[in-house]
């Protein structure tokens, strides 16, 4: 009996290692490696790819990238941060052309996989890349313009001069760059409005769920709302949308979202979501496989563009003068004559 | 009993500091405890599954996976009936069963008792992931009420009387769970179990189905705590969503020396904890590094332990299987 029940146990574990599913597209997997045959796999980080936000974005933009190549995509879904080059050598032992792995925190390992398989060409999202390796291109944004973009609003939509987010791990510098970037935002408004408005964002205790928290993103949310902030802006995968959920539960109260337009993605934070901080991570990861295809793609670091989302059903509670101001700001910043103060 | 216990100098020293911070900033304060509160309860009632089974001699380790399983559970019936009353009977029926083949594993079976609550996790985390769908939502969560008069008390008010319904049903159930433990003939039976069983058996009480009910039961609370989470607290399910508080809660249990009262209190002291954390972030006061911020909870915890533990011992018959005839 015993050793009938640790069979099960065994195939049960086997099955949690991960998630391996193919895109549909022209090739299978089985031509990988072959002569004509474009493959693409992706590595997510420790989240999972439906998280709503940014590795979801990433393989939405190497499923697009790759059947526009006429090729294939298939993705693996990291669960311990020790198997980020054992899942690339997954890919990469069966001759896939390019491997698209997805943040910050996978970065060195990505630069190590890029030196050991000098033919298959590496994308790193939210990876800047400081090696000089031809096959290893970093996908990076400004986020902290994003931020500062969304600060901005948020300082104009204020009632209560109090404006706050809940974010994932700050050690992630993708993150720290939204958040600094949304706080000299926020002060850069109130100095305008010529008012005093206060700003706080509170990062995730770190630790390997940091951006799968829900729960603590909902609760620490609600810190903030009882404490009289009116506008929450959450960034961190499921973490910050935990926030988001319970910001819609509060009548008058205004969310962020990140990465993503998440009006779609987090329908339960619709009632809040006046606009999303967006990477334009789809465009950015199918357009860099589109020169890996064509043999253009150069190494380095490549940025990819960002801004903020419409304001779908709270358009009418963004006046219009805001409305006006924000897109000369946007101008400004896009164009770097107004700094957003980032420091790094 | 001793006036000055060395408990009673901690709840003493407990309500000093409180009142302390009330008077410094009132508002805040209420705030960061009905914050703790929030953070606590689904912990302190994860903690009652541990304490409920390990108090009959049945380690579980598999509070997490019934927590993840009952929240999905409760969330998409939630979102498929359009009625939050029918997920969370869903869900408390689905923990219960996690429960029940817990107890099929550990007592008729006989099976290694980390093994089988391993179990439980991995079918949880394959089973949520592999099903979970975006895009679904629940017409409500379980709203707060406001408790009439109590509620507009300072202070205990905002932190103890405005909370949705699952809240106070969890409060019950705790205390509940104490008097039944202490002071029932059920409660004698469990610990007797736990501790003795064969001594138990030869008193007249069926070990294998007092186990294979408070298992179940257990089960069906764990079922609470993640209905909790996907009902009350965010309203939404992601996959990974209890994020490790099942094991959290094994911790708090051993801290409250496996009884639902100590548990709480250890439960209540780590959620504060974290809503200070929380504090500190937000007010800026001092420049601290968030990294220090951020693991001040599991060093005031294992502070705490330290000082105030002294020797923790374990039901005695924990993790064995019994068998009838055995010494």
């Amino acid at each position: 009996m015993i050793k009938r029940i640790s069979a099960v146990t065994a195939a049960l574990a086997l099955a949690t290692v991960g998630f391996i599913v193919p895109a549909q597209a022209a090739t299978t997997e089985a031509d990988c490696g072959t002569a004509g045959a474009f493959c693409v796999g992706l590595v997510t980080d420790l989240g999972k790819v439906d998280d709503k936000s940014f590795n979801q974005s990433a393989w939405e933009g190497a499923k697009a990238g790759a059947a526009k190549a006429g090729g294939f995509a298939k993705y693996i879904e990291t669960t311990d941060s020790k198997d980020y080059a054992k899942n690339m050598a997954l890919f990469a032992d069966k001759g896939y052309n390019v491997i698209v792995t997805v943040g910050f925190l996978m970065g060195d390992a990505t630069a190590a996989a890029a030196v050991k398989y000098p033919k298959i060409k590496f994308i790193g999202v939210d990876q800047f890349n400081s090696s000089t390796a031809t096959n290893n291109t970093g996908l990076i944004f400004d986020e902290d313009k994003a931020g500062f973009l969304a600060g901005y609003l948020a300082a104009y939509l204020t009632k209560t001069n109090k404006v706050g987010a809940v974010f994932g791990m700050k050690e992630v510098l993708p993150v720290r760059k939204f958040g600094e970037g949304y706080e000299n935002g926020i002060a850069y408004g109130a100095a305008e409005r010529s008012k005093k408005i206060k700003s706080t964002v509170v990062y995730h205790a770190a630790g390997d769920n940091a951006f799968a928290d829900p729960a603590w993103g909902a609760t620490t949310a609600n810190q903030l709302l009882t404490q009289g902030y009116d506008i929450i802006f959450g960034a961190g995968g499921s973490t910050g949308n935990g926030a988001l959920g319970k910001v819609a539960q509060k009548a008058g109260a205004f969310c962020i979202g990140v990465d993503t337009d998440q009006y779609y993605t987090v329908p339960e934070a619709k009632a809040c979501i006046v606009t999303s901080a967006e990477k334009k991570l789809s465009l950015g990861v199918s357009t860099l496989i589109a020169q890996a295809k064509a043999g253009t793609i150069k190494g380095g670091n490549f940025t990819g563009q960002v801004g903020l989302s419409p304001f779908h059903d709270l358009d009418s509670k963004v006046p219009a003068v805001v409305k006006v101001r924000l897109k000369k700001v946007t101008t400004g910043i896009l164009a770097g004559s107004i700094s957003t103060g980032f420091k790094g | 009993m001793k006036l000055l216990s060395k408990r009673n100098s901690y709840f003493l020293f407990a309500i000093l500091a409180t009142a302390f911070f009330y008077s410094k900033d009132g508002d805040i304060t209420t705030s960061v405890y009905a914050t703790g509160a929030a953070f606590a309860l689904p912990l302190a009632l994860a903690a009652m599954v541990g304490i409920m089974c390990e108090r009959t001699g049945i380690v579980n380790i598999g509070i997490e996976g019934t927590m993840l399983l009952s929240a999905f559970v409760a969330f998409f019936v939630s979102s498929l009936t359009q009625n939050i009353i029918i997920g969370l009977i869903c869900a408390i029926f689905t923990g219960s069963m996690m429960g029940l083949i817990l107890a099929v594993m550990a007592v008729s079976w006989r099976m290694d008792q980390i093994i089988a609550g391993t179990i439980l996790n991995i079918l949880a985390t394959g089973l949520t992931s592999f099903l979970y769908v975006q895009g679904k939502t629940i017409p409500s969560v379980f709203q707060a009420i406001e408790v009439p008069v109590l509620s507009k008390i300072p202070f205990f008010g905002p932190v103890l009387f405005i909370h949705g319904a699952l809240t106070f049903i969890g409060i019950a159930i705790i205390l509940a769970l104490y008097v039944a433990i202490y002071h029932t003939s059920w409660g004698l039976r469990s610990r007797a179990v736990g501790e003795h069983p064969s001594s138990a058996d030869t008193a007249g009480v069926s070990v294998a189905r007092l186990r294979y009910i408070n298992v179940t039961i257990a089960g069906g609370i764990g079922a609470l705590a993640g209905a909790y989470l996907s009902l009350e607290l965010v309203g939404s399910f992601e996959r990974g969503f209890t994020a490790g508080k099942g094991f959290t809660a094994l911790a708090l249990m051993i801290f409250g020396r496996w009884n639902p009262l100590g548990a709480l209190a250890a439960a209540l002291f780590f959620g504060l904890a974290q809503a200070y954390a929380n504090q500190l972030m937000i007010d800026q006061v001092v420049n601290i590094p968030t990294q220090f911020t951020a693991i001040l909870p599991y060093v005031m915890t294992i502070v705490v332990l330290t000082i105030s533990a002294g020797k923790v011992r374990p039901p005695a018959a924990e993790g064995q299987p019994y068998e009838k005839g055995q010494a």
